[in-house]
């Protein structure tokens, strides 16, 4: 009886806070947005149950046309800078680039938006399309005496797409680069030697060293633009008049400017859902039973 | 015979044409680069220019030196029509967030890391499972249900209750990462220490950590890099001038279109900045690494 | 110290066996080797009896008392890694010194001793280094001393040498042979060389699939194994081996019988059996009574003498031949054995047919027999 016991207190020990964490701050909110997902709590933080009202708001939202469109766009044309712009980036900096110094600067530079806080990377698109004479763009404009032009208020989507598909492209170029590195050399010698042409040692060692790699990024990348809204907080807010307003970004609002929290809930549901299915693919397409092999130590 | 020593064959490396052709693809691909990363680079020289001028020309010229930017950190900025709390104090809540949240995430990090790596209970398979798939989670669609959850602790409004939400939140990445490092430390090495008279938790602390020690130090610098940065959770949960941190206090600047002064901005922006870019250069290679190590694992 | 191993059996997924009903004496002072094929268990014995894995059935004694339940650091043992395991971010006097500091042994002692053991491996030059800054020999002799140091009772050996090159090699094996003797310490290794097994050790235990195949001397091993999977696995060249069948007290093979001595061996009419002769034992030239014509396949120089590989029964059997000798590949050679130098195995069972021969496990060989 005290092996078993002592068995169990070690692990017990060591991953008590780390399951007391994951308990507290996903499980339970888990099943808590669930729940208040039928509810029409306002900040009154009253729990009074209205079925699927919230539900069937959301379906008969004037918005919600705009806000899914908005979303979709959003979430493909960001994916897709993400993706190739993050392959363009790894192909230069490690295949077309042959000098190590040179590749590794241009990627510390892109990593910087990625390390900057997010409100001073934010700050920095705001001022480079400055409505006023005082933005970089507009200030290059006026070099040329063109009138100024306001295109966070004209274009909001354009900005919030390029402002997240830069910062995605580098998570995709380390992943892409690490890939592309870890071909071996010989590899590229042969093909040099055969005469190949540079497409098509992309297109038949490259690609296929990268296509796992691919999936990964595309669908990580996915996940967390469909929930992700920090970016589009800070830049524009949603505006002008829900005009950059996406899904994830509504619910946040309903809840934390409207104090709608049983409607936000109900939006965020609908995400929680989709974003469990992205997971369950992604979980089943990496599926990596050998990192769970068993102790070696009885 | 006849023609021995006349005819030449034609080397085609000695034509321009040649010459051109083999190297375009590459001329290409550093003009690609240049020109894209061209306003990545400008967008953080302006911020270090704009903030020591006195006036900027075009956006980007700058007029005269001046250190008036710099003012807010000797007196308290006035912001619409009320005195905003001084720097340091947000300097001081964002070191103290971005310093728990290192040391918690940490801790539970490689404890939990180092039983899910090297220990046997029953339950392990699924806690692993459980970890990996929560990695991938998209936890901000969870906020509401986490305001609440706070609000129930009474830890709203509190730093040390959005530190705990944050290490929730990244626990499962940092410790699937730390596991990962446990993972590569050899099995020899730990049999040899128990049998040289050590104890399991004895063998963890003397003999196993050391050897991953590099990986915790990355880290943990990672983990304070995201602390630090950290924007959307303290906006959300924090309300009080006293809990400010940098990151709200220079979002509420930047978010009145109708005061911005961008010279005050890019000067707090960059003090703001500074242990990042210490960070980051100091350590950029092993960031790239770890954070590559983290993602490549899946 | 005297280790026994009693029904021992161990199970990583509970559908397979890894060790099964294991038996085992080693007397005290005895060096032993395990001895066998990778994965054949030899590793997870070893690690059973270290007492970081606990084996699921039967009961390991330490000097007749029962150590199942006993935590490593309380062993008395002292183990050499295979990838050494050294200690990477301590001093090499450090990491011999670390087994006394976990017995809390008093720092000017600990230190003394460290440096005793590290004398007796010849490494008292280097005590300052860090291992990554040593040589693959001269971490092995860390690993070596390290084990050394806190005088245990009983030494483990896990292919200590198979890391290190082939000159190397032959001097730790003359260092870990003087060591032990000069300790008189309890020492099992495990190898899967065989020539390190019958040089260092008083006794092997030859493993396959998780059992003892036979577990004797060096010498005896060689002589008389007690089945055809001995007689493959220990002397190289291996063992020829050729299938034939028993008419009343003689071997026909092919068309040929050959007389075979009823003294020697279990003789049944109609049984099928295989016929195994040392390389060595075999005579060039038809001076011995079993004879044999064969044609040359290839002849390999190895130096002091020549490997020639010889096609009889469309099998191919190697003999040893002069250095000198000289002959055209597809040339007819004549060769014989004498009756006392031929061993004689059950092709059934692949257990020995010897007359003096134990009562053999049967398993083993339904596979083994000629593949």
């Amino acid at each position: 009886m005290k092996t078993v016991i002592n068995k169990w207190k070690l692990p017990a020990v060591m991953l008590g806070p780390f399951l007391i964490l994951i308990f507290l701050f996903f499980f339970v909110p888990v099943i808590l947005t669930g729940i208040l997902a039928f509810t029409n709590m306002d900040s009154a933080m009253n729990w009074e149950f209205n079925r699927l009202l919230n539900f069937e708001k959301l379906f008969s939202d004037p918005d919600i046309s705009l806000i899914l469109r908005n979303t979709l766009l959003y979430v493909l044309f960001t994916l897709c800078i993400n993706v190739f712009f993050g392959l363009t980036l790894a192909l230069l900096t490690t295949y077309f680039m042959k000098k190590e110094q040179f590749s590794l600067l241009f990627r510390t530079i892109w990593m910087l938006p990625r390390m900057t806080p997010p409100v001073i990377y934010a700050l920095l698109w705001i001022w480079f399309f400055d409505p006023s004479e005082y933005g970089l763009l507009n200030g290059i404009r006026s070099l040329f005496g063109l009138p100024p032009v306001n295109i966070i208020g004209t274009e909001p989507m354009l900005i919030i797409i390029l402002a997240n598909g830069v910062i995605g492209a580098s998570f995709g170029m380390i992943i892409f680069s690490s890939a592309i590195k870890s071909i071996p050399e010989d590899l590229f010698y042969a093909a040099n030697i055969d005469g190949a042409p540079h497409w098509s040692i992309i297109k038949d060692i490259i690609m296929p060293a990268i296509r796992w790699p691919f999936m990964f990024v595309t669908l990580w990348q996915l996940l967390s633009l469909l929930t992700s809204y920090e970016y589009i907080l800070l830049i524009t807010n949603g505006g002008p008049l829900n005009e950059s307003e996406v899904l994830a970004l509504y619910s946040y609002h309903k809840a934390f400017q409207s104090f709608e929290f049983g409607y936000g809930a109900a939006i965020s549901l609908v995400l929680v859902v989709i974003a469990l299915v992205c997971t369950l693919i992604l979980w089943k397409l990496f599926k990596v039973k050998d990192m769970i092999g068993p102790s070696r130590i009885d | 015979m006849e023609t021995a020593g006349k005819s030449v064959p034609t080397i085609p490396g000695n034509t321009f044409l040649y010459q051109l052709k083999r190297k375009l693809p590459y001329i290409i691909s550093y003009g690609i680069l240049a020109v894209t990363t061209l306003p990545v680079i400008f967008m953080y020289l302006w911020l270090i220019i704009q903030s020591f001028a006195s006036n900027m020309k075009y956006g980007l010229i700058p007029e005269g030196f001046s250190l008036e930017n710099w003012e807010f950190l000797w007196t308290n900025i006035v912001y619409k029509g009320a005195e905003l709390p001084s720097i340091w104090t947000a300097t001081w809540n964002s070191l103290f967030f971005a310093g728990m949240l290192t040391v918690l995430e940490v801790l539970i990090g490689v404890m939990a890391g180092y039983a899910l790596s090297r220990l046997t209970f029953p339950g392990r398979e699924q806690i692993l499972k459980i970890t990996m798939i929560l990695h991938a989670f998209p936890s901000i669609a969870l906020l509401i249900a986490t305001f609440y959850i706070l609000n129930f602790m009474s830890l709203y409004d509190s730093l040390f209750g959005v530190v705990l939400v944050k290490t929730a939140l990244q626990i499962p990445m940092t410790t699937w990462i730390i596991k990962g490092f446990f993972d590569d430390v050899s099995w020899d090495l730990e049999w040899a220490g128990l049998i040289d008279g050590c104890s399991r938790i004895k063998v963890w602390f003397r003999i196993v950590l050391p050897q991953v020690k590099p990986g915790i130090a990355s880290v943990s610098i990672f983990s304070f890099l995201s602390g630090w940065s950290e924007f959307l959770l303290l906006y959300t949960f924090i309300v009080s001038n006293e809990n400010v941190t940098l990151a709200s206090f220079l979002q509420r600047l930047t978010s009145d279109p109708n005061m911005v002064n961008y010279g005050v901005l890019s000067a707090i922006s960059l003090f703001y900045l500074i242990p990042v870019l210490v960070f980051f250069i100091f350590t950029q290679k092993s960031l790239m690494k770890a954070n590559v190590g983290g993602v490549k694992k899946v | 110290m005297k280790v026994e191993l009693q029904n021992i059996t161990k199970s990583f997924d509970k559908k397979t066996n890894t060790i099964d009903n294991m038996n085992l004496t080693i007397e005290d002072g005895e060096f032993v080797a395990l001895l066998g094929p990778s994965g054949c268990g030899k590793t997870t014995t070893m690690l059973m009896i270290a007492g970081i894995y606990k084996p699921n059935e039967g009961a390991i004694y330490f000097d007749g008392e029962k150590v199942n339940d006993l935590e490593p650091k309380d062993r008395e043992i002292g183990m050499v890694f295979q990838s050494y395991a050294l200690y990477p971010h301590m001093t090499v006097l450090n990491n011999i010194a670390f087994p006394l500091k976990q017995q809390k042994v008093p720092k000017k002692e600990r230190l003394e001793r460290a440096k005793e053991a590290a004398e007796m491996v010849q490494l008292g030059h280097l005590l300052n280094r860090k291992p990554s800054e040593l040589s693959g020999g001269q971490q092995q002799r860390v690993a070596l001393a390290r084990a050394i140091v806190k005088r245990p009772k009983l030494l483990l050996l896990d292919e200590p040498m198979s890391n290190l090159d082939a000159s190397l090699r032959i001097e730790m094996r003359a260092e870990i042979s003087r060591l032990q003797k000069k300790l008189g310490i309890t020492t099992i290794l495990i190898t899967h060389d065989q020539e390190e097994a019958m040089t260092l050790a008083d006794r092997i235990a030859l493993m396959k699939d998780g059992r003892i195949v036979q577990f004797d001397t060096p010498m005896n091993l060689y002589n008389e194994p007690d089945n055809v999977y001995v007689a493959k696995f220990i002397g190289t060249p291996p063992m020829n081996l050729v299938e034939g069948k028993i008419m009343y007290n003689k071997l026909q093979i092919d068309k040929q019988t050959y007389p075979m001595d009823k003294s020697r061996f279990h003789l049944e009419h109609g049984k099928e059996v295989i016929l195994g002769m040392r390389p060595y034992d075999i005579q060039l030239g038809w001076t011995e009574e079993i004879r044999f014509l064969g044609k040359i396949e290839l002849l390999e120089s190895i130096g002091h003498s020549k490997i020639i590989h010889a096609n009889v029964f469309g099998k191919r059997l190697q003999l040893f031949a002069k250095q000198d000798f000289q002959a055209e590949i597809g040339a007819e050679v004549r060769f014989s054995v004498q009756p006392a130098a031929i061993h004689l195995f059950d092709k059934k069972t692949g257990k020995s047919l010897r007359k003096a021969a134990p009562y053999g496990d049967e398993m083993f060989v339904k596979d083994a027999a000629l593949q």
